[in-house]
């Protein structure tokens, strides 16, 4: 039994599915099948993403048969989904390889969890844009015919028992690789920006089709450098279609990207120019350089000054907090101010100037922090 | 073969209690064969309206389950696509196939999952539906239509841990015509008044013979002539009988009835003591096979885990 609770063999596939898939997959839930090894899981729902959302698939192992190949079930939408058989009659070539996964199966092989992922959700995909093809909305097939090219575009049409049908579309934005943009990139997912398009189907008394819901969506770990909350989106105009509508919105990200890029460099050299006066930084985010941490005194009162750098530094300024090294809380925790964002400030300083005036601002702010220590430490 | 759509799967309540506690009560998920039989019948639902009158067509099948085989294994009569391996099936399945006892259907049980057709099911029912040589006639129905396997029952146990043991089960069709697999409502038959149409229609499974034992008037005893054609009927029931009874003349029957009577039942109750002896054997001789099995049962797991417990090289 491996830690994780999984038998050997389903651990390391499973292992494996995690480290090597190219997005973040994830278990949700476990269990056992066995009767007597209720400690034992060898059945879990993993979560994929799918078109900017997750789809729920169970694994079903089977710990009493390790040689058997595992069985999967999907979504309770996706009754008509079966892999196994296109519309075609189900023996394409698509469709062997999928088949090849599962009759050439041996559980010693770590890969094989993978293999059979990645070429379920290929088929997931092939169904998905099949149902939208099918969906009966003149907007839906226009848009279809003209950005299906697009690389790497997924749809999905969610089912209308309760609401209306909608169609969704997730459409990776810009070609430009952002991992490479980033000098000594930390990444180990390709950094990418969607844009997601939701049109509602089936509103055939409107006169004029209503605009799609619109939303960015990004990576998570993005968030280092570029936040596309930040993002205005242009505005949709009456018949617009996809296909004028994105490479305007790709050419703005664009701009904004390197716009981002560009400000890692000014972070540092206000990190740099914080040095002279701080001394050097105890900690430094080398990277994105959106964290610096100082040790400073004040007569004998030594403190840590933490500096958090927004991403649209210089526009916006630093958060600062100090943290006492001479101040603890009963559990040992110390003392910590609250995050100051409120000083003097300007966008248009030189750096060095930038980094002098918090270096004014903290010789006093460091004395009220004395006497908030003190204070606090008194009562405790 | 043409893809009729069943109104409802109906099992007795003692059949789907014995199929849950071979469920519950095997280390893993298994699954089995289904056997019973397709009646159609007429719903009771009269209309007022003569020129409806209810032609063959509206009659509604109704697949009965009588009794089932479950595997040890999984993958027992399929492959990891879910491809039905003919041959393997014949052997379970070439048992002399009578009037009401026909393959019809497959099931599966698994522990915590979700109570819906997984991809591997779907295809073994779709693979088993496609095989016209497994078709079965339709009892009952006027058109000579034939019906392949296509029912399948789904057992599970919910995801969340639970005091009181629940097992969830469902019933299916596979329609070739649609190739979708229709949730199907279950009828669980269990004695009582609201389904004394069922015993109505009851159709015995018990090979056991109708024994040739009628009473006969005082009046012709003394003729007591054997046409050739109640010879032969004696020798058949004989040879039935010796299957049970060796050495007990089926002649002696006939004088459980008269002055011979009290004699003839000390023979009898010796016969039964010697039915109950042989039972008593072999009920003992299962025990035994049975513990056997249990034990060769057990190694072949840990045989098996310790297959799991090996790390992957």
């Amino acid at each position: 039994m491996s830690s994780d609770g999984f038998p050997p063999f389903i651990s390391a596939q499973l292992h494996y599915l995690i480290n090597h898939y190219p997005d973040f997959i994830k278990v949700e839930q476990a269990w056992s099948g066995s009767r007597y090894y209720s400690g034992s899981f060898d059945r879990f729902t993993l979560l994929i993403p799918y078109c900017l959302d997750y789809i729920k698939w169970d694994v079903i192992y089977n710990a009493e048969f390790p040689l058997a190949p595992p069985d999967v079930i999907f979504g309770p939408d996706d009754e008509d989904f079966h892999p196994f058989y296109t519309v075609e009659g189900g023996d394409g070539a698509d469709s062997r390889a999928l088949k090849n996964s599962l009759s050439d199966w041996n559980y010693k092989d770590p890969t094989k969890l993978l293999a059979l992922v990645e070429d379920l959700r290929d088929k997931y995909r092939s169904h998905q844009r099949k149902l939208v093809g099918e969906v009966d909305d003149d907007r839906v097939k226009f848009e279809i015919s003209t950005i299906l090219s697009r690389e790497g575009i997924e749809m999905h049409l969610t089912p209308g028992a309760e609401k209306p049908e909608e169609v969704k579309f997730a459409v990776p934005l810009m070609d430009t690789s952002i991992n490479k943009l980033v000098h000594a990139c930390p990444w180990r997912h390709e950094q990418k920006i969607y844009l997601q398009v939701v049109y509602p189907v089936g509103r055939k008394y409107a006169s004029s089709p209503s605009a799609p819901r619109l939303k960015l969506m990004s990576t998570a770990e993005l968030k280092a450098l570029f936040s596309i909350e930040d993002v205005k989106l242009p505005t949709w105009l009456d018949g617009m279609c996809m296909a004028e509508y994105l490479p305007h919105l790709e050419e703005l990200l664009h701009k904004q990207v390197l716009e981002a890029v560009s400000l890692i460099h000014i972070r540092r050299r206000f990190i740099e120019a914080l040095a002279p006066l701080f001394g050097r930084p105890l900690e430094a985010d080398p990277i994105f350089c959106r964290k610096a941490t100082f040790l400073a005194a004040s007569g004998a009162f030594t403190f840590l000054v933490h500096f958090i750098l927004p991403t649209q530094f210089p526009k916006h300024q630093p958060s600062l907090m100090l943290q006492s090294t001479q101040h603890f809380n009963s559990t040992g925790i110390p003392f910590k101010s609250q995050f100051q964002s409120e000083y003097p400030w300007s966008p248009r300083w030189e750096v060095p100037q930038m980094a002098d005036r918090i270096f004014d601002f903290l010789v006093d702010e460091s004395l009220n922090f004395k006497r908030y220590c003190n204070e606090s430490h008194l009562q405790h | 073969m043409e893809d009729f759509t069943l109104h409802k799967v109906a099992i007795s309540g003692p059949t789907l209690a014995s199929m849950i506690q071979r469920v519950s009560s095997s280390v893993g998920d298994v699954d089995g064969l289904l056997f019973g039989h397709v009646t159609g019948i007429t719903p009771s639902t009269l209309s007022d309206d003569d020129a409806v009158s209810p032609d063959s067509g509206s009659q509604q099948l109704v697949a009965n389950v009588t009794s089932f085989i479950c595997f040890h294994s999984p993958l027992s009569f399929y492959d990891s696509l879910g491809r039905v391996d003919s041959s393997c099936l014949r052997r379970f399945t070439s048992s002399p196939a009578t009037h009401h006892h026909h393959f019809m259907g497959w099931f599966s049980a698994r522990r915590k999952t979700p109570i819906r057709p997984s991809m591997r099911e779907y295809s073994v029912t779709r693979s088993l539906s496609s095989k016209s040589e497994l078709s079965f006639p339709i009892k009952d129905l006027e058109t000579k239509t034939r019906l392949s396997p296509c029912v399948f029952l789904l057992f599970s146990t919910p995801l969340p841990e639970q005091v009181i043991h629940t097992h969830e089960y469902r019933a299916y069709q596979f329609r070739t015509s649609r190739g979708s697999l229709e949730p199907k409502p279950m009828d669980i038959v269990n004695i009582g008044p609201a389904f004394r149409g069922h015993y109505g229609s009851f159709s015995p499974n018990s090979p056991f013979p109708m024994l040739n034992c009628e009473l006969r008037g005082s009046m012709n005893e003394d003729t007591k002539v054997e046409t050739l054609d109640e010879k032969k009927q004696n020798s058949r029931d004989q040879s039935e009988l010796d299957m049970c009874a060796e050495g007990f003349g089926i002649g002696n029957l006939r004088r459980l009835i008269g002055a011979d009577a009290s004699n003839t039942t000390t023979t009898l109750e010796d016969l039964y003591e010697r039915m109950l002896t042989k039972i008593d054997t072999l009920a003992r001789e299962v025990e035994i096979s049975s513990s056997k099995v249990l034990e060769q049962e057990n190694h072949n797991r840990k045989l098996r885990h310790k297959i799991a417990r090996t790390s992957v090289e």
